[in-house]
């Protein structure tokens, strides 16, 4: 059940998300505007997790699962590659093809699960129905919802755009063998984002300059400072939703986590709809395609929230965990605690220092000054939807963070 | 002093696991896929 909450609240926040980068119209290069997310994303990265739990818990679980390190910065890495590509998708066949096709990683999610950490293992059809069923509806919601809230431009490259947004969505799978990995063997969620967002800072760094050179580079950030703070607090809000991701990954597994983030594309929806006006004037038939990609992407989502792992289903997890134990040395009894969110017996429990406290002081000057620099955005918005979807975004907030806090402690 | 032999062993034995992991290769052969699609398509 914490999973599958996990799931869905990473969902409404990876899709809140899109709302700040919304009010940026002006024309900033794709590369630039992800790089920026990215810095606000490091900022949160750090500053988060030493707020919840501070920086020495995320020492503990490196010094016992150091090799994890490994995975967390090619996590990264991948999740900027991706990234890149969407870019490139998008301009080539328009987001109506591109976004099926890259949302197609929950399928490999679900391949590498069962693969690699013995997901869905001695599952009865029922559930194997669910969890496949309702990735594969959810695909077809995510396609009419795509086509429905696209432009339908004309492909200007079919076969790379095709090629993107295809490697995209096989980078995003594969992706989450370092997450599911991770928390197999025992590591915080909370830890392993602090590294992955190195992986992901350098590789997206790399990628701008490498694309635009240094001199354009800045020469577009100096020329955009007006709006990098709603692209900064972009990646702030992903960030949250990524968390919770997180969590859903570590308890119901990369098979079933994925799938309920992807409902991220109907929380991304409501705010363009609701409080940008974006289908204003649409016709009939758009609006079916939203109403009808709506329900199958919910039907999916309640497919999969009612599969649960069974205990036999577990086992095979702890299999998993077992073998993880025993490659990397790492003592079975903190692996089987940090498994259930507890900590192992005689851990000392994690205490903020002034460290964890500077960071999130710098975290927040440094907001507070693109904050200043940025100028509010002439565009009409409709509040009262805006408030409505923030009130419920922040209600599954307050209602995962309560539930983790009792259940695990943030483990 | 097998302890402190053993802890000093521990990075050599984990780098060597990491080596022979296949959880390492699969994704790392992906990343690099993607970063020769990329520069493909650019």
């Amino acid at each position: 059940m914490l999973g599958v909450l996990s799931g869905l609240a990473a969902g409404a926040w990876l899709g809140a998300a899109e709302a700040p980068t919304k009010l940026v119209s002006v024309g900033v290069s794709p590369l630039v505007i992800s790089l920026v997310m990215v810095i606000g994303v490091f900022l949160a990265r750090w500053s988060l997790p030493a707020l919840i739990l501070g920086t020495s818990s995320i020492g503990a679980d490196l010094r016992r699962t150091p090799h994890l390190i490994i995975w967390a910065v090619l996590a990264g890495c991948i999740w900027a590659v991706a990234n890149t590509l969407t870019i490139f998708a998008i301009r080539d066949i328009g987001l109506s093809i591109a976004f099926p096709l890259w949302n197609s990683n929950s399928l490999l999610g679900i391949l590498w699960g069962v693969i690699f950490f013995n997901e869905l293992r001695h599952a009865d059809w029922r559930r194997w129905t669910g969890v496949l069923g309702g990735a594969l509806v959810m695909c077809t919601g995510a396609t009419l919802l795509a086509v429905a809230s696209s432009t339908q431009a004309p492909a200007a490259h079919p076969m790379r755009g095709i090629s993107a947004a295809l490697g995209a969505g096989i980078l995003w799978g594969t992706m989450y063998i370092p997450y599911r990995k991770a928390y197999l063997s025992g590591m915080n969620p909370l830890s392993f984002v602090t590294f992955f967002t190195f992986g992901e800072l350098g590789m997206i760094s790399a990628l701008a300059i490498g694309y635009l050179g240094l001199a354009t580079l800045w020469h577009e950030l100096k020329s955009a400072q007006t709006v990098l703070f709603w692209l900064m607090l972009g990646g702030f809000i992903w960030v949250i939703g990524d968390l919770f991701q997180q969590y859903a990954a570590k308890y119901v597994g990369i098979s079933r986590g994925i799938p309920l983030s992807n409902s991220n594309q109907l929380w991304g929806l409501l705010w363009g709809i609701f409080v940008f006006g974006e289908l204003h004037g649409s016709s009939p038939s758009t609006y079916m395609q939203v109403i009808g990609g709506s329900l199958l992407m919910m039907l999916g989502v309640g497919a999969i929230a009612f599969s649960s792992a069974t205990d036999k289903e577990q086992v095979q997890w702890r299999e998993a965990a077992q073998r993880e134990s025993r490659r990397y040395s790492i003592a079975a009894d903190y692996v089987e605690a940090r498994l259930q969110g507890m900590r192992m017996a005689g851990e000392i429990k994690p205490a903020r220092t002034w460290v964890d406290w500077m960071l999130v002081v710098a975290a927040t000057i440094i907001f507070m000054v693109f904050a200043v620099m940025a100028h509010a955005p002439i565009m009409s918005l409709h509040w009262g939807a805006a408030a409505l979807l923030i009130t419920s975004t922040l209600l599954l907030l307050l209602v995962c963070s309560l539930a983790l806090w009792r259940t695990t402690r943030f483990n | 002093m097998e302890q402190t032999d053993h802890n000093n062993d521990r990075p050599r034995m984990q780098f060597a696991s990491v080596l022979t992991d296949i959880h390492f290769w699969v994704p790392l052969a992906v990343l690099i896929g993607g970063l020769l699609l990329l520069k493909t398509i650019h």
